[in-house]
């Protein structure tokens, strides 16, 4: 996961690095500014001949049409001043490579567009000095942005868990087949490693099978499970097994809902009452990692059908794109908790943006 | 469907073109910027994306456009013809005797859609049995028996088995009277080594007629990646769709096919059985025209009154709308036989002139609300006395108060429902001159009529 896109980060930071750098000694030269930069414009240019084509070209042609136009007075002023400034015209290029790269991540679309738009301003109109690296510069809007898209909010799930009052009630929703049992199945067994007591509910009364599915989790684990027979209700699954909880002092009830695509407004009704009565303490959305654009979709109207605390994203070990946590978390203003990473139990990563962000960036 | 927003904004960048006859650099240039917006939004393939909006460019500038033909025509003609050849045909799926292997992702969707071919198969008079390999998760034995129970099909699989093969080789001989085999496997990536294995020594014991690569609709970009490997692995000569009841556009299937070099073969929408349609690239494409789709209309229409009138104790005749009043009675049928044709979007975008275009000036929820207020409307009849689903014009005052409290709805709603039921009356009295109740004539009569009153006695709900 996020293979691909650390690749296409890297592009970019370098292709934004060279437009700002030749931009900065050409105008240097312009103004013959002095003689220890020669050596510099050399450098780059030599660079810029190396870096792949299609990135650099269109940039450079920008630059010379551009730099004796509008942006020229400030260019001159700022460097009166010893500074220099970016110009959006410069940025264009890379900023379109770095929309598909994000694109091709499965970023969505309109959040890739908030996070170059948030970039652009960050570097446009920046002065900077000479001295200043423009390496760190814009490796620092890159950081901003993509902090400020996945690093939503401090929610810690398992601080939560410990901190709450027992029982907690956690409810698990998702569309179809994105992975939910198994996530539950694996966060029980987390949670016991803990020293948790946990009970699963099944809330899925709809799909074919799934009693037989949590049972055998269940069994495996070693914990006990509240059911009901195919075709009841939900909400009575969950509820019964909050009791079970205050009855047998169980610390975490784990309910899992049917999947349900958010087209459904009757299922997204049940939804909303099983939220409702139980008023579980949290709710966790499940989606897959392999999501593209429509993850935004989903998310959104699951966040607003029964308002959630989290998100776990499975099939992250199939997934080398990762662009759906990104716009998952961004759009739901809700942190990504786990990442699913496998079929067996163990599966679960814990989910940390700033180390992301650290790993996406680093060289 | 599949790339639904693709249509609605071509046609809103296309008709800019309207009323030119010749096309600058600048229209190509923001038409295929639009097309490449779709189609990524749609979770087609980055490259893909590029490769097909570069030829559409060139091609609406070099050629040039046949005598008498508007520009707005011929940019069109050569995204269609594009669009069409991406797409292909559908996969061939010949009725006869044949085994089919599913491979696919977790989750996307195998089983359901193992059940849904089996019926499928079964509707076409031919004797399916649905093999269940997955071994590895739990409860996965018991989905598909009942859901080959809901298709009522023939099943094999072994709760306590573990060996995928096996069971395999021990299927295809206990359903051997079966006509078509279908072989469900679990699901996997492409990542993982030793359950690609594991599929290819399936695949070599069954030798599958076909194989199909499952996908759900709102996968990612990683389509590619995993189309190629499946491909690789077992040979991929169709994909189905799931999941296209949501908001994903399923642009990952495109991807799909290219990859492999293979089509389209089922779309899935839905949780039940009945929830499957062949591909059809003619419907596909003349949907994403906004030119509604006859073919399948009419064969949900067929169905959907072959459902409502298989209930006992029914003396109601489609017919019967032809001639005499149209009662409350005959409009709780109408609404229930919509019902069974499925949800009112899908169902609208088939019909010409109301899908396309016309459904993008409604609002999103337009058809949530409609059939929101079916189901009251349903509510209140079932309030009412024989009489005064007979004889509705008669309902006074105090009666639709009576109605309200035993429903529970508002006397609002009822006066909305007698109101409705008077307007479609009327409608029905125009239409009762046409002779027989053959469905295609009919949307055919409607479609001349304008389209804008189209959807027949449903016109005014919306």
């Amino acid at each position: 996961m996020f293979d691909g896109l650390k690749d296409k980060l890297s592009n970019f930071r370098e292709d934004a690095e060279e437009v700002a750098e030749e931009n900065a000694e050409e105008l240097d030269s312009d103004e013959a500014a002095g003689a220890e930069s020669e050596a510099d414009v050399a450098e780059a240019d030599a660079e810029a001949a190396d870096v792949e084509g299609e990135a650099a070209e269109p940039e450079a042609e920008a630059e010379e049409s551009e730099s004796s136009s509008g942006g020229f007075v400030s260019k001159a002023s700022s460097l009166a001043r010893g500074r220099v400034v970016i110009d959006e015209e410069d940025l264009d290029g890379p900023l379109r490579e770095l929309e598909l790269a994000l694109l091709e991540s499965d970023v969505e679309m309109s959040v890739a567009e908030e996070i170059l738009d948030q970039i652009r301003a960050d570097l446009v109109g920046e002065e900077r000095k000479f001295t200043e690296s423009t390496g760190a510069l814009v490796e620092d809007a890159l950081r901003d942005a993509l902090l400020s898209v996945i690093d939503v909010n401090g929610f810690d799930f398992e601080e939560a868990i410990a901190d709450a009052e027992k029982p907690v009630t956690v409810v698990f929703t998702g569309v179809n087949g994105v992975g939910k049992t198994t996530t539950i199945a694996k966060l029980a067994r987390r949670l016991e490693d803990q020293g948790y007591s946990v009970v699963l509910a099944n809330g899925d009364t709809y799909r074919a099978g799934a009693n037989e599915q949590l049972q055998e989790h269940a069994d495996n684990l070693g914990v006990k499970l509240i059911s009901h027979e195919q075709g009841g209700d939900p909400t009575a699954v969950v509820y019964d097994a909050v009791e079970y909880a205050e009855a047998n002092d169980v610390d975490v009830v784990l309910g899992d809902t049917a999947g349900r695509l958010h087209t459904s407004s009757g299922l997204m009704d049940q939804l909303a009452k099983l939220d409702r009565v139980v008023d579980p303490d949290y709710t966790v959305f499940v989606d897959e990692a392999v999501a593209g654009q429509d993850a935004v979709n989903r998310a959104r109207e699951f966040d607003d059908a029964a308002s959630i605390d989290g998100t776990i994203l499975t099939m992250a070990d199939a997934d080398s794109q990762g662009g759906a946590a990104i716009s998952v978390s961004h759009v739901t203003g809700k942190p990504i908790l786990f990442l699913g990473t496998g079929q067996g139990y163990d599966d679960l990563q814990k989910f940390d943006p700033e180390a992301l962000v650290d790993d996406l960036l680093a060289d | 469907m599949v790339l639904d927003d693709l249509g609605s904004s071509l046609r809103g960048t296309l008709d800019k073109l309207r009323g030119k006859s010749r096309i600058s650099e600048e229209d190509v240039d923001e038409i295929v910027k639009e097309i490449q917006r779709s189609l990524l939004q749609a979770d087609v393939d980055v490259s893909l994306v590029m490769e097909l909006s570069d030829s559409i460019e060139e091609r609406a500038l070099e050629e040039e456009p046949p005598g008498g033909t508007s520009a707005r025509d011929h940019v069109l003609r050569i995204v269609y013809e594009e669009l069409v050849d991406l797409v292909g045909d559908s996969t061939e799926i010949p009725l006869e005797n044949q085994t089919i292997l599913l491979a696919g992702l977790q989750g996307s969707g195998k089983t359901t859609t193992a059940a849904k071919m089996a019926w499928w198969f079964s509707k076409k008079g031919l004797r399916p049995a649905i093999i269940q390999t997955d071994t590895f998760r739990p409860g996965a034995y018991d989905q598909a028996k009942q859901m080959a129970e809901r298709a009522e099909v023939a099943f094999y699989g072994d709760p306590d088995g573990d060996d995928p093969v096996k069971i395999a080789r021990d299927g295809l001989d206990a359903t051997e009277d079966a006509d078509v085999h279908i072989v469900d496997t679990a699901g996997r990536h492409a990542l993982e080594d030793d359950l690609i294995s594991e599929i290819e020594d399936i695949e070599s014991t069954v030798e599958p007629d076909r194989s199909l690569l499952v996908l759900d609709a709102a996968i990612g970009q990683g389509a590619k990646d995993q189309a190629r490997e499946f491909d690789d692995s077992i040979g991929i000569d169709g994909v189905a769709i799931t999941k296209l009841d949501g908001t994903a556009k399923g642009g990952g299937a495109l991807t799909a096919v290219d990859e492999t070099g293979s089509t389209i073969a089922f779309l899935g929408s839905g949780e039940t059985v009945q929830d499957i349609e062949r591909f059809e690239p003619d419907s596909f494409i003349s949907r994403l025209l906004g030119m509604g789709d006859l073919k399948q209309l009419t064969e949900r229409v067929e169905r959907a009154m072959e459902e409502t009138g298989l209930k006992e104790d029914d003396d109601w005749d489609p017919e019967d709308l032809m001639k005499g009043e149209f009662t409350l009675k005959d409009m709780r049928k109408q609404m229930e036989a919509m019902d069974n044709m499925g949800p009112l979007d899908q169902v609208m975008d088939m019909i010409p002139g109301m899908g396309g275009g016309m459904m993008d000036q409604l609002p999103d929820d337009a058809m949530d609300v409609t059939q929101e207020r079916m189901r009251n409307f349903s509510v209140i009849m079932d309030s009412m006395t024989e009489d005064e689903l007979e004889n509705p014009r008669s309902i006074g005052a105090s009666q639709v108060r009576r109605i309200a409290k035993g429903s529970g709805q508002s006397e609002e709603t009822i006066r909305e429902l007698l109101d409705q039921h008077k307007m479609m009356a009327q409608t029905m009295k125009q239409f009762q001159g046409m002779g027989d109740g053959d469905m295609q004539r009919m949307m055919k009569q409607m479609q001349q009529g304008g389209g804008g009153g189209g959807g027949g006695g449903f016109g005014g709900m919306f």
